[in-house]
């Protein structure tokens, strides 16, 4: 039981984890190109390994834009439907650069910190 | 009923749940949710040969209508109340934040004890005319501060003529306080922490939730 309960507080930790980097992946995910949605989407599992579901993206993204962080515009496509297109306004750019600053610094550090022990797991991982 | 008019017929019945349970939100801003939602499931389903599969697929990660609709709102909510000056937004804003952890119960508190203490002010201005030499801002035997004292005539009371214009100002200013200290905090919530957690929405009906635990 003890280990199950353990288990879970990893796993939940690891959620938490992701789900609060989540607002800065988005936002580094314009950082270079308008996207709409379901390409927000695939960036952020391509690259970062974020699996986001569908109905959690679209209410922060519709939160981002309510805060000034990003614009968005309706394009006609190929598809035969339109597609709402997302940017980062220059508060938008400025927050993801704070972000960015923010978590290379705090990441930085911790990665010292846990060295040791990824170290030592990853040395026995080699040695077996 | 052909595979693709059966769902077809999903999405629609998924997309008027969708809009009825969009309830409060402005209609430009319902029409716009709707819109790309459709969009976002046509995109998905777009490419696959299973498109009643891949139909399925889409909406059930986009979670139940009513989910969807649940979490635009509270989304909507903090930043709606962030630039309002309503108490009663306010106040109805911080419960529902309170509900996603310590910071929002700490709102609420803040919200609930800022303006009792402003209402309470009002009252007892509107009070003093009928009551002048009861209530007042005592000091003596039976207490300190804004108080109606069984024996008056023992206490000191310390604001006289002024009572009327300083306790009207300090009601004033526990009112605006509060309001300013509450959308301060709406507005410097940690990114991320807005997003609701289990805790508003039940594990099991969170499939990016269950994603983000199972993966890596």
């Amino acid at each position: 039981m003890a280990t199950n309960s353990n288990g879970d507080r990893g796993q939940n930790w690891e959620a938490q984890l992701r789900k609060g980097c989540l607002e800065m992946a988005i936002l580094a995910s314009l950082w270079q190109a308008r996207l709409y949605g379901l390409e927000i989407l695939r960036a952020l599992s391509e690259t970062s390994q974020l699996e986001v579901a569908e109905g959690t993206l679209y209410p922060i993204l519709s939160r981002l834009k309510a805060e000034g962080l990003l614009d968005s515009e309706w394009v006609e496509a190929e598809a035969g439907h339109p597609r709402k297109y997302y940017w980062l306004t220059a508060p938008g750019r400025r927050r993801a650069r704070e972000m960015a600053g923010a978590w290379n610094e705090f990441s930085e550090k911790l990665t010292v910190l846990v060295q040791p022990i990824v170290g030592v797991s990853g040395a026995g991982g080699k040695e077996r | 009923m052909t595979p693709a008019q059966s769902s077809d017929a999903r999405i629609e019945t998924y997309l008027s749940r969708l809009e009825s349970a969009l309830r409060g939100v402005s209609s430009d801003h319902k029409d716009d949710i709707l819109r790309e939602i459709r969009a976002h499931i046509m995109d998905s389903a777009e490419h696959s040969v299973d498109h009643a599969g891949a139909v399925d697929r889409v909406l059930r990660l986009l979670g139940t209508p009513e989910d969807l609709a649940a979490r635009y709102s509270t989304e909507c909510q903090l930043e709606r109340a962030s630039r309002s000056f309503s108490p009663w937004l306010i106040l109805r804003t911080c419960w529902q934040w309170a509900k996603l952890g310590v910071k929002g119960t700490l709102a609420f508190f803040v919200a609930v004890i800022g303006y009792s203490v402003a209402l309470s002010f009002t009252v007892s201005v509107f009070l003093k005319p009928f009551m002048p030499t009861r209530l007042g801002w005592f000091s003596g035997p039976e207490g300190v501060g804004l108080i109606i004292p069984r024996h008056p005539e023992v206490m000191h009371e310390w604001l006289g003529n002024y009572f009327i214009p300083v306790i009207a100002a300090a009601a004033f200013l526990s009112a605006i306080g509060t309001t300013q200290l509450l959308r301060w905090m709406m507005r410097k919530r940690a990114p991320g922490l807005a997003i609701p957690t289990e805790r508003s929405f039940p594990v099991a009906q969170m499939p990016g939730e269950a994603a983000i635990k199972l993966r890596g």
